[in-house]
């Protein structure tokens, strides 16, 4: 290392550090914070009657699946709440509507024939034909919708169409999940367009290719050769069966996409379906009760003693390593604002993108990181300090001791950050925050050591603050006087 | 030198594995004492994992969050979580009660209020940290700890690993134990504290362990394996030092502050569990997986063969102050003359049967 690049390195590491935080903060980006912290609302929902307390644990199992499936919501709480009540309750994040959606959505999906498709319900034009029980009065429609019905009367997406289907070919038991994703052909009318590609059981792959089967025997363009797929009793798709698939073979499951409809957000959308694929129906229908906001469960008083304390131990800690280790407290100190600046602007990017919400957990990990980080120049300037008692001179000692503080540095880093990545991946709600941030921290952590640690040591160790006394890098050394080793200090050898 | 100072200068010759003869039978009846406390007085689980009862109440006084967080710790309900909603009323969430504190809680609730007790309706509710989510939190544990393991296991060895894992159980089992002892209440945030006493106590011990491998290469041929890892402890005793100091303070103002200063009453058992659990993963990387590695790698050939040999050259060029005792450690640990990384000197004598290793 040399003077030139210790120093470039350094600064570049200070500007994407401090000017990356800086500009966040100027646009005027937070980090979002979560229920416990800054409060949500709260939204109750009523199951019918006689709901069984298995159902409603099931149900709240579906929908904490759903919601974190969304990745827009972090760490929501549900629970069931007197007899047949499950309260949901969100952090304040901006699309509400869509959390709502997935939590209060029973998510049942089926595959029907079509039996022909019309303006308006026959039940309207012709009130004394032979109708499916369960009619809305009003529009007409099947409500609610009963997947096994012999003949349905369901609404299109967009309300413009009836459709007139039979009983489910297969329903969302039949499916093992779905993922969401973009396909050149997929839209609408050929064109690009967000799908979902659905998963089948063995069971339910068969199912299909006998459905398709049998819808093939119609004639091209004819109603009946389409396959509507419902979704809470509305037709989301009805896709013709495609020219040319026999009979007697049906389409192969593995090739099939269920494409969005018109839909102001279709990614969303495919993404929301995709989730509900994947966790299935919830076991019954709920009415949403009443959505109203709620405040904080920690208390503003709470997080301000919470931050009171932090800045405080922050001050402690601060004034010991400085006295420590002196001019390299500061360096320490120092290197804590650009770790802070980057673990800080990690977690406002997820914020603003992911809707990632910072909760209580959150903002543990954030702590505990801060020892980490600070353990990393313990680890280090102890090396040096070893070095130096060993006899070699001050500045090889700074350069020497590098490598295997590194290598301390980096396996103990790694070891959280594998926890850290198991928690994310395998705990659900609170783990999950705290699992994030940490795991942000050991990354930014080996970053922070190798590019601003190493320069920032180097270049003090080589100012008059090197070896100028009391609080210089000698003065950390524990060593008195430098006139004896400043003498012999052999010339600078770059490593 | 005063010892202080010997230690700012990393020049203490400290006995741990010694000293530790005496520490583990701590440690061990303390990991027996906190499991009969586990046993006779299990955890007192929040409403979070256990569910309770939610009273709801308009908010006619409109006071403050604080005045009910107050009120209701006068009638023993400080752990109660207090929520007020954007339509004015108050949600007040505790523990499953009895019949006579339900009543008083009621009646606290709407005096607070200002309305009549029969205008606040109590429901039950469950729990937000159910058993689907432990057991999702159990698993990832489990398989945290078996990646964690073949880590080790990996970069230095199985032994360690093994070494390793103890500390931690030791750690969180006493912390377990700590909190079923003085009745604290376990919330969620109490279990991410553990998980942190996790992370700290593995991060510390892998420091000690790196040490210890770094200095087995450099020093293998001349000293036994207990030396080995005294001299390694003796050099990264500052640093656990200054790490744990470092960690508890901000920790240890959390506590003080959190708790006496505000009565912040959330903050609180979280605060402790950290506390408890940094201070114990620091004192059992060195107390524990060290001295267990130590007494189970003398045991190793290679390491007896290297005892002997070591005791045999002392004896012949008495220069050292070896002193045998029954256990396999010595009681006087040999000035090392400081061999740091790289330094030349320590492999002047042709090496034995090389140890594996990267």
């Amino acid at each position: 290392m040399n003077r030139k690049k210790a120093l470039l390195t350094l600064l570049i590491t200070l500007a994407i550090a401090w000017g990356s935080i800086g500009a966040m903060l100027l646009a005027g980006w937070a980090p979002k914070l979560g229920l416990d912290l800054q409060g949500g609302f709260a939204v109750v929902l009523v199951g019918p009657e006689g709901t069984d307390a298995d159902t409603l644990d099931t149900a709240v199992e579906i929908m904490r699946r759903r919601i974190e499936e969304l990745g827009s919501v972090q760490e929501p709480e549900i629970s069931v709440q007197g007899e047949r009540s499950i309260v949901v309750q969100l952090p304040g994040v901006d699309d509400r509507e869509r959390a709502l959606e997935a939590v209060g959505t029973t998510g049942e999906m089926s595959f029907r024939p079509v039996f022909g498709l019309v303006q308006v319900s026959p039940a309207l034009t012709d009130p004394d034909g032979d109708h499916p029980e369960n009619l809305d009065p009003v529009t007409g429609l099947s409500d609610p919708d009963d997947v096994h019905a012999t003949i349905a009367y369901l609404p299109s997406e967009d309300g413009s169409f009836v459709y007139i289907v039979g009983p489910a070919f297969l329903t969302g038991a039949d499916m093992k999940g779905g993922r969401a994703q973009f396909s050149g052909t997929g839209g609408l009318g050929g064109a690009g367009g967000w799908v979902v590609v659905p998963e089948f059981t063995d069971d339910g792959g068969e199912k299909f290719r006998l459905a398709t089967g049998e819808l093939a025997i119609y004639q091209v363009g004819s109603p009946q050769r389409r396959l509507a797929i419902v979704v809470d009793g509305v037709v989301g798709s009805a896709p013709e069966v495609a020219a040319g698939v026999s009979p007697d073979e049906g389409l192969d499951p593995n090739q099939v996409v269920i494409t969005i409809g018109s839909s102001d957000n279709p990614q969303a959308e495919s993404e929301d379906l995709a989730a509900i694929l994947n966790y299935g129906a919830l076991p019954t229908t709920f009415e949403r009760e009443r959505v109203e906001s709620v405040s904080a469960s920690l208390g503003a008083d709470s997080l301000k003693a919470g931050l009171i304390a932090g800045l405080i131990g922050l001050a402690l800690v601060m004034v010991y390593m400085i006295v420590y280790y002196r001019i390299l407290g500061v360096v320490a100190m120092l290197g804590l604002t650009v770790f802070g600046s980057f673990l800080v602007g990690a977690l406002i990017l997820l914020g603003e993108f992911q809707g990632t919400t910072l909760t209580l957990a959150g903002v543990t990990g954030v702590v505990v990181s801060i020892g980490i980080t600070l353990d990393s120049y313990i680890v280090y300037f102890e090396r040096v300090k070893e070095e130096s008692h060993a006899g070699r001179p001050l500045r090889p000692s700074i350069d020497h001791a590098y490598p295997g503080a590194f290598s301390t540095i980096l396996k103990g880093d790694t070891v959280t950050f594998l926890a850290a990545i198991l928690l994310w991946l395998l705990a659900v709600g609170p783990v999950k925050g705290f699992a994030l941030t940490l795991g942000i921290a050991t990354v930014v952590d080996v970053f922070v050591s190798y590019y601003y640690t190493r320069p920032g040591t180097w270049l003090v160790a080589h100012s008059a603050l090197g070896d100028g006394g009391w609080f210089s890098v000698r003065g950390a050394m524990g060593k008195k006087s430098s006139q004896a080793s400043t003498s012999v200090e052999p010339v600078e050898v770059t490593s | 030198m005063s010892v202080l100072t010997r230690m700012y200068r990393g020049e203490t010759h400290f006995d741990f594995v010694g000293i530790s003869k005496k520490t583990l039978i701590v440690s061990a009846a303390l990991v027996v004492l906190s499991l009969l406390m586990l046993l006779v007085r299990p955890l007192n689980l929040s409403i979070d994992f256990t569910g309770g009862v939610i009273v709801t109440v308009e908010n006619e006084a409109d006071v403050d969050i604080t005045v009910i967080r107050s009120s209701l710790a006068d009638i023993g309900q400080a752990g109660a979580r207090v929520q007020l909603t954007g339509e004015g009323f108050i949600l007040i969430q505790t523990e499953a009660l009895d019949a006579a504190s339900q009543d008083e809680l009621v009646q606290t609730a709407g005096g607070v209020a200002g309305v009549e007790v029969n205008e606040v309706t109590i429901d039950a509710v469950g729990p937000t940290f159910g058993a689907e989510v432990t057991r999702a939190a159990i698993q990832a544990l489990v398989v945290f700890l078996f990646v964690v393991a073949l880590f080790i296991t990996w970069r230095f060895e199985w032994k360690m690993a093994v070494a390793a894992l103890a500390a931690l159980f030791h750690d969180l089992i006493i912390t377990a134990g700590f909190f079923a002892l003085a009745g604290f209440i376990v919330t969620p945030a109490t279990v991410i504290a553990l998980l942190t006493i996790l992370g700290y106590s593995l991060y510390d011990t892998v420091v000690v362990f790196d040490k210890v491998n770094e200095n087995v290469e450099l020093m293998h041929d001349r000293y036994t394996y207990t030396e080995i890892v005294n001299t390694s402890m003796n050099q990264v005793l500052m640093r656990s030092i200054n790490t744990s100091l470092t960690s508890l303070l901000p920790v240890g103002s959390l506590l003080f502050v959190g708790s006496f200063a505000f009565g912040a009453h959330t903050l609180r058992e979280f605060a402790l569990a950290l506390f408890i659990g940094i201070a114990i993963g620091t004192f059992s990387s060195i107390f524990v997986a060290a001295p267990l590695l130590a007494t189970w790698k003398e045991r190793e050939e290679d390491w007896v063969v290297a005892r002997k040999r070591a005791m045999r050259r002392r004896s012949g060029d008495g220069s050292a102050v070896i002193v045998e005792n029954a256990s396999a450690a010595p009681t006087v640990v040999p000035a090392m003359p400081s061999a740091p990384t790289g330094a030349s000197g320590a492999a002047a004598r042709a090496p034995r049967k090389r140890k594996k290793r990267r």
